[in-house]
Parts: C-alpha cells; structure tokens; sequence
C-alpha cells in the first residue's frame, strides 16, 4: 500500500522535455519572438504567479476553473499560477504602459499551468508565445496580428497552415434577434458551433437566419458571399462587413494562405468581441493558436494572438540533431578556437582516450577534429 | 494545398453497420470484398476511391478515432457523442438511422412503489457513466455509477443495484428482464461525424463527402 513513488514518476500533464526536444522548443520560441521583434512587437516578461483577482479580470475571466491557487505567506492574499499570459499583457497595457504611445505593440513567451488538460491536449504546462496590439480599432490591425501570427509560424518551420476566421458574438446576436435566449440560445450555439444540423433543427425548427449560418461554413471564398446574403443587420451585419474586410486586407497580402470561415465557432473566444480566427495545420490535432479583437478592461480597444508550442511541435517535421565535433583530449586551444570559430558545436575530451574516434561515437558526435579540420566518422 | 494523406472512415461494428452500409454506398463509397465477408480478419479496407479507407471498430472508439484525427470521419451514435462530448467533433448530419432512446429503467415490482421525484441518490449500472451523472446531476440527485459494458439488464436481477441506465429501441430486452423505463433521457440517432482540424484544413474534400452523405439520406427520406 505504502510503497515508494518511483521518483521517475510525475504528476499527470507534466513532463520532461529530453534535449532533442527541448531545443527544438526553444528554436521555434526564439524563431517566433524573432518575427514579432521585427514587426515593431516589444517583449515584455509578467511574473509567473500574481494575485488571483488580477489574473481573473477582463480576458481572464474564463479561466477561473483552470487556476492553480496558493496563499501568499506574505500578503495573506490569494495568488494564482497564470493558465495564460494574455490577460497579464492586458493588464500591464493598462496600468505601467498606460501612458506609452498608442498603438502599443507588445510580445511575450512563457510557460502557463493549467489544473486540468483535455483529452486531446493532456498537457497541464505548456509554452505561450504571443502578441498583442492596444488602442487601435483600425480592421488594419486585425489584418496585421493575423498575418503576423502566419509569418511567424513560417518562420518557425510550420509551411502548411490553414486560419479559420470567424465572429464568436454572430451567432448570440443572430439567436437573440430571432426570439431565443437563456438555455435555448446555449443549446443553438452549442449545435451551430458542433455544425450539428439534426440538434439544431429540434431546437430552432427550420429557421433559415440560422441554418444559413449553419451553412456559411468553409472555405472563406464561398463561404462569405453566403454569410453575405443573409439579411442581418445591425451590430451583427457590420460585423460580417468587418470580417469581409479583414479577409480582403488577408488576401491582398496572402493570395494562396489557406482561409476558412466558421460563424458558429465560440469555444476559448468568450472574451472576443471582433473578428476572432483559430490556426491549424493538417493532421495535428487542436489549433496551433489562436487570436482575436476584444476590449480591455479600461474599454480600450486590443486585438492578438497566442500560439501553443506543444501544438507548434506536434506540426513541425522532426528535424535531424545538429552536427556535434568532438575535439579530442590534448587539442590545442589555438586549434579549438578555429573549430568553433567554423561554427561547430564541440565537444571536448576531458580526459585522454586510447580511440578519439571510438569516443567521439560514444558520446553521439557525428565528426572529429582532426589537426585543422572537421573529419566525418 | 494538396493532401495526399488517405481519408479514413471509421465506421461502428454491429447493429448500425447494417443500417449504416446502404448509405455509404449510396454516398459512392464501395468497400473492398474483404468488408463482407465475416471470415477476414482485416480491420482496414480500402474503397473504390483511392484515397478513401475504411477502418471497422467498435462504436465507442468511432468517436475517439475521429476525436484525435486518425480517421476524418465516422458514424457514431448520439450516445456516444454525448458521453465522451468531445469538442473537436462535428456532427454535421443525422443520418435517420440506428433510432433509439436513453433510458432509466428499474424492476417493474420496484416502479409500482418508488416515485423517482423524491431520489436523492440512486446506483446505476451503465455504459454511460459522464451522461448518467450529469442527468441526475442537473436533477439533483446523486448519482453513483457502476460501469459495465454490457447486459446491464442482468445487474437488478442480481442485486448489483436497482437501477439501469441504457440504450431501449424496442423495449422487448427490458421486458424479458422484468424491467420497466421509469425516465426518459435523451432520443438517440446515428450521426456523420468530422474531425475539427479535418474540417477545417481539407474543407472542400470534407464537405463535398457531407454533402454525398446528405443526398443518400435526403433520397432514403424520399
């Protein structure tokens, strides 16, 4: 009953990453923040844990169910363990960078715990990478954040990527102008955003406002002029007009990129207000990432992205390690130094061996240095 | 973009598979002869369309293949969608088929007796251990479920506990057992279902396959 844990043994969702694996995280982490750095995208690094009311409010609000929480001995105050970065970036837009020019342009990376994965993404830590634009409503920031999120991914090695666009507050509003609410509307969504036409059908009978978002799903070259034909106006109607743009200002920029719509997508877009999208590439499961426009909790217009490293690494092709030289015992230091110099990465005997080459393959090393130059063994 | 990763169909063994056939085939989808015959071991099978398969598995991992992307689309029950309620599924299209009911059923002798508004705990025997609690947890009552995989009508006979909660078409299982259905939880059909991601990155493919699905059903409706 009371047998020792095997220490190898961690709790479930947590895991250790080897070192193949580990540096193919941290490139693709480095190669993303590159790519935000370069569109004018400053880092900036929030705490790990912080009080829980903070980490609650505004975009926060949907993680309640998902905080570690622990008691800070010196405040006597609840702390959370950030299940997302997004709402500490808010939050510092809001208070420290209050006063920076707007529009603000900030990125991050960081680790994020979660109490509970899912079935299909088990992990409970997992690395965020993201960006966020604040104070501007312009569709040309939505436009940017996108094609930024695509860049970046590209340049992390991920070629084959599909974004799937869609509105989360389409389909309430449309529920809502056709008489339902409470339970009903919830149960429309859940069956508009599971494309579940038999459920819908015994919930809102053969309404062809809904159906016809039912139907506006796919790729965003047929799906648009559906959604398009609909007669809703309203906040709703200039909100597909935004999507329209915000797919033209895409295309203009990004004629082959895969696009798809979806209005009855909702699922981690509750504090969305805009045009929202989701990142996938084939055959990984979940999304890559996902961004959108919402309001900040001082009203002030935001827009950004957040991509999932553990998804980022399930689509990346398995690269090969990178060539390792080992410099045999006794190397003189002058010849070291060219070695590395070339750009190799070495590793040094520490102590004499009676086979350098046998050693060198002991220790995982593809090539040797021989006298003044790599040697393949 | 072009794929040139297979499209899988998952589809159930047992009771829906005949049901389910006649619509497959009308949608164009030819299974090998090897699908037909009951000797073969094969579990995957290739159609008339090279770049469509067919795996064959039990009707709970229907949804789970489907779930994590190794097959794109399936035929799976409502029951068990609604038990495993994964979110990235879709279930574009009711296929009319496989109908059938989830119920809550007792002893006949018991029922005469017992008013199930005034429950506050009950044991179930059940294949359906997440939708059991969270009916009779939106009911207020606690529910303790005991998990079996099938014949579930033989544990109120045995005293395993009193109370069953599963799949009913006719009604003549329960019968034979002495059982009468004191609740209805949900109406049950068969589903066409899609992989999110599949959906979302192969969606002219996709929903070109709905739409062969739809027509069949349209036309059997017809």
């Amino acid at each position: 009953m009371n047998e020792p844990v095997n220490k190898a043994l961690l709790p479930a969702g947590l895991r250790d990453a080897l070192p193949e694996e580990a540096e193919r995280e941290a490139t693709a982490v480095f190669s993303l923040m590159n790519a935000f750095r370069a569109e004018g995208y400053q880092t900036v690094k929030p705490p790990l844990m912080e009080f829980e009311q903070s980490l609650l409010s505004g975009p926060g609000g949907e993680l309640a169910q998902q905080l570690f929480r622990l008691m800070d001995p010196i405040s006597q105050q609840m702390m959370g363990l950030r299940a997302d970065i997004t709402p500490q970036i808010a939050r510092i837009a809001a208070s420290r960078l209050a006063g920076s020019a707007r529009p603000l342009r900030l990125c991050y990376s960081g680790q994020v715990l979660r109490v509970r994965g899912d079935q299909l993404r088990p992990e409970r830590q997992f690395t965020q990478a993201g960006i966020e634009l604040f104070g501007s409503d312009a569709v040309k920031a939505d436009v940017e954040i996108v094609l930024l999120t695509v860049a970046a991914l590209r340049a992390a090695g991920l070629q084959d990527l599909s974004i799937d666009l869609t509105v989360p507050s389409l389909a309430p509003a449309v529920l809502t102008g056709q008489g339902h609410e409470g339970a009903t509307a919830d149960a429309a969504r859940e069956a508009l955003d599971g494309k579940d036409a038999g459920e819908l059908r015994g919930i809102v009978g053969d309404d062809p406002l809904i159906f016809g978002l039912l139907e506006a799903v796919g790729p965003a070259e047929t799906a648009m002029p559906r959604l398009q034909a609909l007669d809703i106006s309203g906040l709703a109607g200039q909100q597909i007009a935004r999507l329209a743009e915000t797919i033209a200002g895409i295309r203009a920029v990004e004629p082959d990129l895969s696009l798809t719509v979806d209005p009855g997508e909702y699922r981690g877009f509750e504090y969305q207000t805009g045009v929202a999208f989701s990142v996938f590439a084939p055959g990984v499961r979940g999304e890559i990432g996902r961004g959108g426009r919402y309001v900040s909790e001082t009203g002030e217009p935001a827009v950004g992205a957040t991509v999932y490293l553990d998804s980022v690494l399930r689509a990346l092709p398995v690269t090969v390690s990178a060539l390792r030289v080992y410099l045999p015992f006794g190397t003189a230091p002058d010849d070291a130094r060219r070695c590395r110099e070339q750009g190799n990465r070495v590793v040094a005997g520490l102590e004499p061996e009676a086979d350098p080459e046998a050693e060198a393959r002991r220790l995982g090393c593809t090539a040797i240095w021989h006298k003044i130059e790599v040697k393949d063994i | 973009m072009t794929t040139t990763e297979p499209l899988v169909i998952a589809l159930p063994k047992g009771r829906i598979l005949k049901e389910a056939m006649p619509l497959v085939r009308a949608a164009g989808i030819e299974p090998e002869a090897a699908f037909d015959d009951p000797k073969s071991r094969q579990l995957r099978f290739a159609t008339n369309h090279p770049g469509v398969e067919i795996i064959r598995v039990r009707s709970f991992d229907v949804a789970t293949f489907v779930a994590f992307g190794a097959a794109q689309l399936g035929i799976a029950g409502h029951d068990v969608l609604m038990e495993f309620d994964y979110s990235d599924i879709y279930a574009p299209l009711d296929l009319g088929i496989g109908f059938c009911r989830l119920a809550v059923a007792e002893p006949a002798e018991l029922s005469r007796t017992d008013d199930p508004s005034r429950w506050s705990h009950v044991r179930v025997a059940t294949k359906y251990p997440h939708i059991t609690a969270t009916h009779f947890a939106k009911r207020g009552v606690q529910a303790e479920c005991i998990k079996l995989n099938g014949a579930m009508e033989l544990a109120p006979t045995l005293g395993l506990c009193r109370r069953i909660v599963d799949l009913v078409s006719t009604g003549s299982t329960l019968k034979a057992n002495g059982l009468v259905e004191v609740e209805h939880i949900a109406d049950i059909t068969s589903r066409l279902i899609v992989n999110r991601t599949a959906l979302k990155t192969r969606p002219v493919e996709i929903q070109g396959w709905i739409e062969q699905f739809r027509r069949a059903v349209d036309a059997e409706a017809a």
